[in-house]
């Protein structure tokens, strides 16, 4: 269960450019659930899936995940948290274009102190959760857009975490691939993970698999 | 986080970035090549002029009179033989012989070759020698520099010194020192004393100056003081002061160098500095990335570390190869002339290989420590902002 009380984000605090991002933010999300925060461009849901998966601190308030505060983690705690726990899948794919799929995925893995037999042993079967198998000798920069997405699919899962973070999944995708997309997010699903998706993509509207979707206007959450 | 993986990990980015790297490592394998090779240099020489200057006497005695240096007379070997606690006290027989046609002057040394106190350095010079053949005939031994003006002027098998009376005397080229011992004697003529005597128009009863070696370091001072009070007109010139005026040569010429490079290298770490914190979009995303699929920002400072010091390792030993190469097998090409400075005739030396290892160790930290240290502040810097700000 991810539990965000009063959670604020203020951006250039007590400066010419303070900005309120995120304004009382209140929220359970649900173990195994699927949540989709929805909003335009600028109204804050990013923000609020980056200070889930710890990438950014609140200003105030508190995000309880499994009756853990998070919300103010030091760096060491907070990228062991990331690495153990969380699975992140971003709009323009963050892979790095030089190393090949499979590199790429087990980038993941590094941290967490397997050897390599057990990376390599991970890595296929993510890949292959994925589908991108085929392509993990691959270089990143050789691939299409959905194969990209797939092999970032493949890193979030890599580690079996119990929460994957979405953001704009979709935006780079044309409408074929999109779907694939969502297949997999169904597989996930029906895997037990903890899926928090940040779109404004209608693709996201009618499916039979989110559990709840979150309307986010202007930092603050619309009922 | 295994060692082997983190390293396998190290090892392909590095292979996969080779091109971000290849700038900066070109520029730190140039700048390393030109202070190793300063270093180098200075240190040949410096070793090898010590080594000569060890094996010259512990006094010299030059005679003077209103500050002009005068022959000296060799009864002066008894006066000052007489000294208790002086020992090896001899004449000297040494000077200037201009050879026109080229406007240079070769220095002439006479040796006796029956003293058995002769300079060390003259003596291995010698020691090839059958001195009988050498004394039979008006012979003399010719350095390398030399050798080669006297080819030129068809001068093979001898020369003739023109004396202050006109006359000349016919000396022969009984053997030219080999090209290891230019350093020393590019440009020396190493005859019999006597005839150097005529050829320099130093009278028999005199000779340049006077040496004298002192064996306890204490007695110095108070043997200093009764030179001076058997003659009062006398320069005295000790081994050690010459040593100091030496060093004091080299770490001037060294010095400046080595303001040189320090500019040098500042700059090169500004620059370094600059370009880390103008890192490119990549850099930072790749930052961005390392840190939201779990690594900490140790990790990522860890992987930098090392990968900038494999590079700026690299680049230092590929310098100090190149500079090893360049002074002790290419023998310095334009460098060397700079720290000889001033010399009569071409002097083309051989540079002896003599590496200190805690010059190399002093540089490498010299070197490496602002190397690093201008990659990772900047690092340290993106590493600290939001991964999300990094990856945009």
């Amino acid at each position: 269960m991810i539990k965000i009380k009063n959670l604020n984000k203020i951006f250039n605090e007590n400066t010419k450019r303070e900005f309120h991002a995120l304004k009382n933010i209140n929220l359970e999300i649900k173990n195994s659930s699927c949540v989709i925060l929805k909003g335009i461009s600028g109204s804050g849901k990013s923000t609020l899936l980056s200070i889930i998966g710890t990438l950014l601190k609140p200003t105030s308030g508190s995000i309880v995940v499994e009756n853990e505060n998070i919300a103010k983690l030091p760096d060491l705690h907070a990228s062991n948290f990331r690495a153990k726990r969380l699975g992140f899948i971003f709009q323009s794919y963050n892979l790095f274009d030089t190393l090949s799929v499979k590199d790429n995925v087990s980038i993941a893995l590094i941290p967490l102190g397997f050897n390599q037999k057990q990376i390599d042993e991970m890595v296929l079967k993510a890949l292959e959760l994925a589908n991108i198998n085929h392509k993990k000798d691959e270089l990143v920069y050789n691939l299409s857009g959905g194969e990209k997405q797939r092999c970032a699919i493949a890193r979030a899962i890599v580690n079996n975490p119990e929460i994957i973070l979405c953001d704009e999944p979709t935006a780079n995708l044309d409408y074929d691939n999109s779907l694939i997309f969502i297949e997999s997010l169904k597989l996930l699903k029906s895997l037990n993970k903890t899926i928090v998706v940040a779109t404004h993509d209608p693709i996201f509207d009618n499916l039979d698999f989110v559990d709840e979707i979150i309307n986010i206007k202007n930092g603050t959450i619309c009922e | 986080m295994k060692n082997s993986v983190f390293f396998n990990f190290l090892f392909l980015l590095l292979i996969k970035h080779k091109s971000k790297h290849i700038a900066i490592f070109i520029i730190s394998i140039l700048i390393v090549f030109l202070i190793s090779s300063v270093l180098f240099i200075s240190n040949s020489l410096k070793k090898e002029l010590f080594i000569t200057l060890d094996n010259q006497s512990d006094f010299i005695i030059q005679k003077t009179n209103n500050g002009k240096i005068f022959d000296a007379p060799i009864s002066w070997i008894d006066d000052f033989s007489s000294i208790n606690g002086v020992k090896n006290v001899q004449q000297r027989v040494y000077g200037l012989y201009y050879f026109m046609p080229e406007n240079v002057y070769f220095t002439i040394v006479g040796v006796d070759l029956f003293e058995e106190n002769t300079n060390k350095n003259i003596k291995e010079l010698l020691s090839v020698l059958n001195i009988s053949d050498f004394l039979q005939n008006d012979s003399m031994i010719i350095g390398n520099g030399i050798k080669k003006i006297f080819d030129k002027y068809h001068y093979f098998d001898s020369y003739d010194f023109k004396l202050l009376d006109k006359q000349s005397l016919n000396i022969k080229i009984f053997k030219d020192l080999p090209k290891e011992a230019n350093l020393v004697a590019n440009d020396l003529i190493i005859m019999d004393i006597n005839l150097a005597k005529r050829i320099l128009n130093i009278d028999e009863e005199y000779s340049t100056d006077i040496v004298l070696n002192v064996p306890n370091d204490l007695e110095k001072q108070n043997i200093k003081e009764q030179l001076i009070l058997k003659h009062s007109n006398i320069r005295i010139l000790q081994k050690e002061s010459l040593k100091k005026e030496y060093e004091n040569m080299f770490n001037y010429k060294g010095g400046i160098f080595l303001v040189l490079f320090i500019v040098v290298i500042f700059t090169f770490i500004l620059i370094l500095y600059q370009r880390y914190s103008m890192i490119s979009s990549s850099d930072k995303k790749e930052i961005g990335i390392l840190k939201a699929v779990g690594w900490s920002i140790k990790d990522i400072i860890k992987l930098k570390i090392i990968e900038n010091f494999i590079v700026g390792f690299m680049a230092f030993i590929i310098g100090v190869i190149f500079a090893y190469i360049f002074v002790f097998i290419l023998n310095a090409p334009i460098l060397k002339n700079i720290f000889i400075g001033f010399s009569n005739v071409q002097n083309d030396f051989i540079l002896n290989a003599n590496i200190e290892f805690t010059t190399i160790v002093t540089l490498f930290l010299f070197f490496i420590i602002p190397f690093l240290s201008a990659v990772l502040i900047p690092v340290w810097k993106i590493a600290v902002i939001d991964a999300n700000e990094s990856m945009k």
